[in-house]
């Protein structure tokens, strides 16, 4: 069964990258880190995560991607109809202390949401965010509202660090200490922060993608081996010292015959 | 095997520790979610359908959550014989329960290629009706004459048949006939054949519009058919899938004549349900007074 929600409000958060505000038509209930299935008629069907909820208010952020998001881009404005089921999936546990929180590109999306269920328990925050460029740069303000810190990383230098994500991270954690570290982004980018947390004593926990065809756990598409644990039921977060034991972590990926391909880069 | 109760059963070859069986589709192609099921307690698992070439299946949303089952229109998304023999092989090295092999053909010889890749298995089940993808399925069940054209040829091979079958069509007709061409083992009921559409989209909802109805809503039809077929081959080995949930409904097929039974769709409440429903048979059978699973079979029969 759908939920119904209306578009109340759509804004670009930069290039190929919007949010849309939408009004359900009952609460959602959801954990940061949860996501619901967003079907367009006719169109399709795809996992997005919750990027902030209130009473019936839902923010959804949605990148460009291919046939459904796409759709979504052109053709959704303020009164069009979202069809949703959710919320799915099991969403980041919060951790009472010092909180870093690192996200990259569209992976910001749920992290604003955390970060602010972060700040009601008491937590102090820090948040580093990486982009490609300039333009594809997004939240900072939204981030600095909520969070005690916020470092920015760009691949070109345009905005804040220049260089990788992971550098900006590997400083940030030899200069103050953390007691948990959340992360959502590029597979290849959440494997290095999560080795680099756990080596440093540091609990983690990341939000993983895959193909998701169900959401709830009962046609194998989205299973990470070979614990068979699945994406879109045991996760989309798992903790760290779980990941490290799975051979798919930043290598592998099923595509929709369910084949173990390698991840898409 | 607690306070002597046996629930072991024998399936032509396979011997199992319990009569709770994981049916097609609900584990797909993942070596990790047979273990798990196995760590829970089921004595067999179930691949997904192959087919011969790999298959993407149908387009989201392939899904619908009903108060009283589920509407699948999954397709027979499959990663093509060849990879699926990999995933048995592997099964078979770290699971120690049977591993039946499921597949989907629409010719003997197809058939035969497929179940080649798969001689790792303990069994091979031919899908003989899925209600969803185009060729496959109630599309042969609807030929019973192929039906036992496949059977026969898979016969070469030196494992196990077993004809899953359709509540759809000639129930009765297609496993005769499927019994005359050697099948060792029935398995009844696929999903049925159903559609749901959105009243506020006002489109059909599932990317495949078609689906399988699943679960509870389709129990009574499934033990329906597994007593037609008890009925009609009094003895023959019989595995009841269709609307399991609880120890109730597995006994429920026991009486109407199943030798063991399948779940699928009840694993979407965790894997914990399988413990439960064996723990719940073993103890109906303790309070009952049976002595094992077996005096249990087709007991609803006896006038
Ligand atoms: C739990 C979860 C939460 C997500 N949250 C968000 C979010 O908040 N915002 C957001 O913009 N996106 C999110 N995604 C990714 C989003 O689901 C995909 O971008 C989307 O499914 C692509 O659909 P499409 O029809 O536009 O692309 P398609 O036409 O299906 O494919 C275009 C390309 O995208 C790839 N792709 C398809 N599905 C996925 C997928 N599930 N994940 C990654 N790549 C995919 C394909 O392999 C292909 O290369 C999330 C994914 C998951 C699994
Ligand atoms: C998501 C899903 C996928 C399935 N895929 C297959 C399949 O590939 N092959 C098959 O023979 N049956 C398949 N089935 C049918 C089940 O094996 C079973 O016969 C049916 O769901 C009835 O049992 P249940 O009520 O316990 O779910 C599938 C069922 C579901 C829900
Ligand atoms: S998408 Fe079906 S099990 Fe995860």
């Amino acid at each position: 069964m759908y939920l119904l929600a209306r578009v109340e409000r759509v804004s670009k958060l930069c290039e190929n990258v919007n949010e849309y505000l939408l009004r359900l038509d009952r609460k959602l209930g959801s954990k940061p880190g949860q996501f619901v299935m967003v079907w367009m008629p006719r169109v399709g069907e795809i996992p997005i995560s919750v990027a902030w909820e209130k009473d019936s208010l839902l923010k959804l952020i949605i990148a460009r991607k291919g046939v459904v998001t796409s759709y979504i881009h052109n053709n959704i404005r303020e009164g069009c109809r979202f069809f949703l089921r959710g919320p799915l999936g099991k969403g980041f546990e919060i951790t009472q202390g010092e909180a870093l929180i690192v996200a990259g590109g569209y992976g910001a999306a749920p992290m604003l949401y955390l970060a602010s269920m972060l700040r009601e328990a008491g937590s102090r925050v820090t948040v580093a965010l990486g982009f490609r460029e300039n333009r594809n740069v997004m939240l900072v303000e939204e981030f600095e509202k909520l969070a005690d810190r916020v470092f920015v990383a760009t691949e070109d230098g345009s905005v804040g660090f220049k260089g990788q994500l992971t550098e900006l991270v590997s400083s940030i954690l030899s200069s103050s200490r953390y007691d948990i570290v959340y992360t959502c982004g590029r597979e290849q980018m959440m494997e290095r922060v999560v080795r680099m947390a756990m080596n440093a004593g540091i609990e983690v926990q990341a939000s993983l993608e895959r193909l998701i065809k169900c959401g709830i756990g009962i046609c194998g598409s989205c299973t990470l081996e070979p614990q068979g644990l699945r994406v879109c039921w045991d996760g989309p977060v798992f903790n760290g010292y779980k990941l490290i034991q799975v051979d798919d972590f930043g290598k592998w990926w099923r595509d929709a015959s369910g084949k173990r391909v390698p991840l898409p880069t | 095997m607690a306070g002597g109760i046996g629930l072991g059963v024998r399936i032509a070859s396979l011997d199992l520790k319990n009569p709770l069986i994981v049916a097609s589709g609900v584990l797909g192609v993942s070596v990790g979610l047979m273990k798990r099921a196995e760590e829970a307690g089921a004595a067999a698992v179930t691949t997904k359908t192959t087919t011969l070439k790999e298959r993407t299946g149908h387009p989201n949303p392939v899904i619908y959550e009903l108060e009283y089952g589920l509407l699948n229109s999954m397709g027979l998304p499959n990663p093509g014989a060849s990879e699926m023999g990999t995933v048995v092989r592997r099964a078979k090295e770290v699971l120690r329960v049977p591993v039946i092999a499921s597949i989907g053909a629409a010719a003997p010889d197809e058939a035969v290629k497929i179940a080649e890749h798969l001689l790792a298995a303990d069994a091979i089940e031919l899908n003989a009706s899925c209600p969803h993808a185009k060729g496959y399925g109630i599309e042969i069940m609807s030929d019973p004459g192929l039906v036992a054209e496949i059977v026969s040829a898979l016969k070469s091979l030196p494992l196990p048949v077993f004809v899953k079958l359709s509540a759809h069509g000639d129930l009765r007709l297609v496993a005769s006939k499927a019994i005359e061409a050697g099948a060792d083992v029935l398995v009844a009921i696929n999903t049925l054949k159903g559609m749901a559409i959105n009243v506020w989209a006002r489109r059909p909802v599932l990317g495949g519009v078609y689906g399988g109805l699943s679960g509870p809503a389709i129990h009574p039809v499934a033990v329906r058919a597994v007593y037609e077929l008890y009925e009609e081959f009094p003895g023959f080995p019989i595995i009841g899938v269709g609307g399991v949930e609880s120890w109730e409904e597995a006994v429920e097929f026991m009486l109407a004549g199943a030798s063991a039974v399948g779940v699928a769709s009840a694993l979407r409440r965790g894997f914990e349900v399988i413990g439960s429903i064996v723990s719940g048979i073993r103890e109906y059978l303790a309070n009952e007074g049976f002595a094992s699973v077996r005096e249990m079979v087709g007991l609803a029969h006896r006038v």
